[in-house]
């Protein structure tokens, strides 16, 4: 059995080093993933660890163990934010879990919860709205236009799992303090899935067109940045338009890292790359939405 | 008369779950079946889609409940959807998907705006259709003189109202969808 230590801290950056740790795929042995040592993950960090351990059971590999943090705080959060009951169903958990009896944290407005079916999803929605609507107008500043358009960009991010990946995802949302990145607090979306990834899914009716180029980021620039979907229907393609559109309005950023690629629609306080090829290979695919506190005069 | 199709209910009939948001693709093509159902089932030329109680309304289902219902009823001819109970919750969506596909519906107001045309739009077709609902039926001449434009003008404005079935016209002459 191979030992993966998981990032001490693990976000969309670090994600990188995890699939690096993981190496080609499907793995040739059985995995154990080691986060004794971890301090912090973010939603994106749990979800995407999550759709690892989905990936390697759908691959019929053996079932990934995984040691959880050793801080009490480390795994108390993680267990009030749903992180151990849904890793339950594809880990092995190695160490004392705490049990999950007391509510979310107050920072995570909706904790790891399945996507699985368009039923998920309405739960989803429904769920957070209240949650959302006053954390985002009390915390973030947010017009209660904004906390609409939140809870659009939610349910189309989830949709995507459902219409195009194949198989099941991971949702979580939470706002946290981004002092030293952005000084200021922000919302985040992670959504996550094992499944197919957004080259495969548009490589039947995109590869030819797009020729040599055509690759993990090829997929998600005509996806992403040209609304392109896999079905013939004008309508579709929309969701992400969508989202788009309304992080547009309030300097929101997306980043979607699928297969060997990541892209992203950069706000002007972020200094990520666009769009980032040749990473390590990491199942499925994950998505980031971030919005910003909005200052006290924005719209 | 006008056929009145409440969403709300429609949409909990539709799920098993307690919540009134009409989310996802899905719930969108069950409900425009419903409607379509409903509509083929009627004799009105008018159907009126209610939003009142309808929570959040995403990118998805709006394009199947609006956009391609409007599709499939502007094969038919002389039959016309309006929206009424359009929140500002609502707007987003309903704006997005009728702008992707190039189309436009008439939205019945109580607020501020009242009725207006949502989707692709033009301030001229704006104007003329708030001021139709104002002036009810007439002609050209009617609706040039209420608006101080030419009669060229308001004919072009007609004409486009028209062909988006956001006005009834024959012979020359028009009138709104809903009536007072």
């Amino acid at each position: 059995m191979r030992i993966i230590t998981v990032p001490h801290s693990l976000d969309d950056k670090t994600l990188d080093i995890l699939a690096q740790g993981i190496g080609d795929w499907p793995p040739g042995e059985g995995l154990l993933f080691d986060a004794r040592a971890s301090q912090w993950a973010s939603p994106y960090g749990l979800t995407a660890m999550l759709s690892l351990g989905q990936a390697l059971a759908e691959a019929r590999l053996p079932t990934p163990r995984f040691t959880v943090p050793e801080k009490d705080e480390v795994k108390s959060y993680w267990s009030r934010a749903g992180f151990f009951h849904a890793a339950a169903e594809c880990f092995e958990l190695v160490g004392k879990v705490p049990k999950r009896t007391s509510d979310p944290p107050s920072d995570v407005l909706l904790p790891v919860t399945p996507i699985r079916a368009a039923e998920d999803v309405h739960h989803v929605v429904g769920r957070i709205q209240e949650r959302a609507q006053r954390i985002l107008a009390a915390e973030l500043n947010l017009a209660p236009k904004a906390t609409v358009g939140f809870a659009m960009a939610l349910s189309e991010a989830c949709q995507n799992v459902v219409e195009h990946a194949g198989t099941g995802g991971w949702v979580a949302v939470q706002s946290y303090n981004w002092r030293k990145r952005l000084g200021r607090k922000v919302v985040v979306i992670a959504v996550s899935d094992s499944g197919i990834g957004f080259r495969r899914s548009l490589e039947p009716t995109e590869a030819k067109k797009v020729g040599d180029r055509w690759g993990d980021g090829a997929a998600l620039e005509l996806a992403l940045l040209q609304n392109v979907s896999r079905f013939r229907d004008p309508g579709r393609g929309q969701g992400l338009a969508g989202i788009r559109r309304y992080l547009g309005r309030w300097q929101g950023k997306i980043s979607v890292r699928s297969g060997t690629a990541r892209l992203a629609v950069v706000p002007s306080w972020d200094d990520d790359d666009p769009l980032a090829e040749y990473l390590p290979f990491f199942p499925g695919s994950q998505v980031q939405i971030t919005i910003p506190a909005q200052e006290a005069d924005a719209p | 008369m006008m056929q009145r199709i409440d969403l709300a209910p429609m949409l909990r009939e539709t799920l098993t779950t307690p919540y009134s948001d009409m989310v996802t693709r899905s719930t969108g093509v069950a409900l425009r079946n419903r409607i379509e159902d409903a509509i083929s089932g009627a004799s009105h030329r008018t159907t009126q889609l209610d939003f009142t109680a309808v929570g959040l309304l995403d990118f998805s289902c709006a394009d199947e409940v609006v956009a391609k219902l409007l599709l499939r009823v502007f094969d038919e001819e002389d039959h016309f959807v309006v929206l009424s109970g359009v929140t500002d919750s609502h707007l987003d969506a309903i704006d997005h998907v009728l702008e992707r596909h190039g189309l436009s519906v008439a939205a019945l107001g109580d607020g501020p705006l009242g009725a207006r045309v949502l989707g692709v739009t033009t301030p001229d077709v704006q104007t003329a259709f708030q001021a139709i609902q104002r002036l009810g039926a007439g002609d050209a001449k009617r609706l040039a003189d209420a608006l101080h434009w030419t009669v060229e003008r308001a004919a072009d404005a007609l004409q486009s109202l028209a062909l988006r079935r956001l006005i009834q016209a024959a012979g020359g002459t028009y009138r709104p969808l809903m009536l007072p």
